[in-house]
């Protein structure tokens, strides 16, 4: 009867009902939806990141990186190339070689970090062809080709098929130098990446450094299982502990940073939609217990006791939250599912986006954790909006709330 | 009627208002007893104090002094809570504006006292088809209240208070807001049910209609009591 009488009364001011209940539609939808656009953003960030820049996992020399010495090289990545290759949990396998030097037009020269790769390995990891935005790419043929990206030929003032001469180190610590056709012009979402890499062939790289066959700098891999990353990790530091086995985390410590920093932003945020709305419920249901004194009095007179007229009140405002929630959820897991698909096109800043290395599409993401955040949120909400009027209305006494027209 | 059980027992009860700048004296001194099967009309100009005196009968204020029993019951020993379970199962409400729950049907009101006693359902509703026919309303079993007229809710109010068989029927005022052909009908089911039944109902009132059916009539004024006559 508690509830057949709370649900009722929902609907004596229909138009308040339905102005509170809309007001949590619109929260909940907009809630979910700035949710997903960052969660969207960060998934991008990473995404980013772990294809361009750092892949699952990576295997270098124990202080290669701080340095990039050509002679820091696995002797045995071809064999650690291959055993990674045989294993299931493994997606794709590139191995790298890296060279730090000066790459110089007529024009200019600047310094860059020459990547040696095998162009198939590099496509399944990073997808570098997919990047190419002019020119055909390697070509089997031919010797010497190199893949700079679009803002290192301009500042090197070059185009296509122009000759840019690369100078570095060979393992013995002599200076090479060698003369490259450019094969391909690349753009990724990220400048700074842009204006660091340049890309060859590792055969050519390593008949120029002449570091032997089966060796390599760097060894990148995709795993099946994303999840899995951490485990997997730790199983090859196990297996290689001469080497620095490296996830995408530890590689980029910024991207847990960042992560979190957004989780907590985006808890800040809910809590700010949900104080606000808090406010909304509170002010409606007080209005409903106000107009209502003479008919509490009536109730508690007949004998309702304290703690039913409360939980009147309570379900009351928990029903009206409770008929919100899931359509402004649906709302919001519908535009967010569309806007995912459709992906929102940010082109406009792109230049600013291109600085922190997120691409233009942001496509905002749902996902389990979001929406619980959210349930939780709402119930506390209701609960709390609930209290202050239900409180409100057992102070009542009877006699003073009959006499109230 | 000497030999009657004494449902309600009021000795010297005071009741001053304090919250008022100027304190109020609203009862000075009031003792009555009222028997089983009683039809009692308190009257009084308005100021006199009847409704508080009714309000402190039905266990909704508290005296500032004197002692109340009902059903031999002493209220100012009740908690707030114990005092709602007491109303709830010794007393029944009529109210000088119906105040019927609007949300629920005729049939839903009159239940719904008995469901705070978690009364079985066939009970109920059987019950509740009782009451609802003693107060020639049994077609009208399933409208809300905003679908009846004045006097028909009145007489659903009736049949609410009669629900849990409590001790006696307090009524503020029930005709005031009635017109005389509603009023002659409420008074003809209040005192069919007072004389079959046996049923204590005490008014307070205004209305001479009223006065002239009650068998007895107490007049307070100023507090007190005035006279307190048995026709």
């Amino acid at each position: 009867m508690l509830l057949k009488i709370a649900w009722r009364n929902i609907w004596r001011s229909r138009t308040r009902s339905l102005v509170v209940i809309g007001s949590v539609v619109i929260g909940i939808w907009a809630l979910l939806f700035l949710l997903g656009f960052f969660r969207g953003q960060i998934d991008n960030y990473i995404s980013n990141i772990i294809e361009n820049q750092t892949s699952h996992i990576q295997i270098h020399d124990s202080i290669f990186k701080s340095d990039f010495e050509v002679r820091l090289f696995m002797p045995d990545a071809g064999v650690i190339e291959n055993e990674l290759v045989k294993n299931d949990a493994v997606k794709a396998v590139a191995k790298r070689l890296l060279i730090n030097g000066m790459l110089s037009s007529a024009a200019t020269a600047q310094g860059v970090m020459l990547k040696g790769v095998d162009i198939e390995q590099e496509q399944s990891v990073t997808r570098l062809m997919d990047k190419i935005i002019e020119g055909e790419g390697f070509q089997a043929d031919k010797r010497n080709q190199i893949l700079i990206s679009r803002r290192t030929a301009d500042k090197l003032k070059v185009n296509l098929r122009s000759k840019v001469v690369m100078t570095f180190q060979n393992v013995h610590g002599d200076i090479t130098t060698a003369a490259f056709r450019i094969a391909g012009i690349y753009k990724t979402s990220n400048r700074v990446n842009d204006e660091l890499y340049v890309y060859a062939a590792i055969a050519d790289i390593r008949r120029l450094t002449e570091i032997p066959e089966a060796g390599a700098h760097e060894i990148a891999l995709l795993v099946n299982n994303f999840e899995q990353t951490d485990q997997f990790a730790t199983s090859l530091k196990a297996k290689y502990p001469q080497w620095k086995v490296e996830t995408y985390k530890e590689i980029s410590p910024d991207l847990e940073l960042f992560n979190s920093q957004i989780r907590v932003n985006m808890i800040i945020m809910t809590v700010i939609f949900m104080l606000a709305l808090i406010f909304g419920i509170i002010n409606t249901m007080l209005m409903a217990v106000l107009e209502r004194m003479k008919e509490l009095g009536m109730l508690m007179a007949v004998g309702m006791n304290k703690a039913r007229v409360f939980i009147m009140v309570v379900l009351e405002t928990i029903f009206i939250a409770l008929i919100g929630a899931p359509i402004g959820m649906l709302l919001g897991i519908g535009t967010t599912k569309y806007l995912n698909k459709i992906g929102i096109n940010l082109s406009n800043w792109s230049r600013a986006l291109e600085e922190f290395g997120m691409s233009e599409i942001v496509r905002p993401v749902v996902n389990s954790e979001t929406i619980w955040t959210i349930t939780t949120a709402v119930v506390i909400t209701a609960v709390l909006a609930s209290i202050y009027p239900a409180l409100k209305a057992i102070k009542l006494k009877p006699v003073e709330a009959l006499r109230k027209i | 009627m000497t030999d009657k059980k004494v449902v309600v027992s009021v000795k010297d009860v005071h009741k001053t208002y304090t919250e008022t700048k100027v304190p109020v004296k609203a009862l000075r001194g009031v003792t009555l007893e009222i028997k089983q099967g009683e039809f009692t009309a308190i009257v009084g100009p308005s100021g006199s104090g009847k409704t508080t005196l009714l309000n402190i009968i039905g266990g909704l204020d508290r005296p500032t002094s004197g002692e109340i029993l009902v059903d031999g019951t002493d209220l100012s020993q009740l908690s707030d809570n114990k005092l709602i379970d007491f109303r709830k199962t010794h007393i029944g409400f009529v109210f000088q504006s119906y105040n019927l729950i609007p949300v629920l049907t005729a049939k839903e009101n009159v239940e719904f006292v008995m469901l705070l006693q978690n009364v079985a359902q066939q009970k109920r509703d059987q019950r509740t088809k009782e009451l609802m026919e003693a107060v020639g309303l049994g077609d009208r079993m399933h409208n809300r209240p905003s679908e009846l007229s004045g006097g028909q809710q009145q007489r659903v109010a009736v049949a609410r208070a009669l629900a849990p068989k409590p001790a006696f029927v307090l009524a503020d005022e029930p005709t005031a807001n009635l017109d005389s052909a509603s009023t002659a009908n409420l008074l003809d089911i209040m005192s069919r049910l007072n004389q079959q039944e046996g049923m204590t109902f005490v008014f307070s009132t205004h209305d001479q209609r009223v006065i002239d059916r009650a068998r007895r009539v107490i007049t307070i004024e100023d507090g007190k009591v005035l006279s307190d006559i048995r026709k």
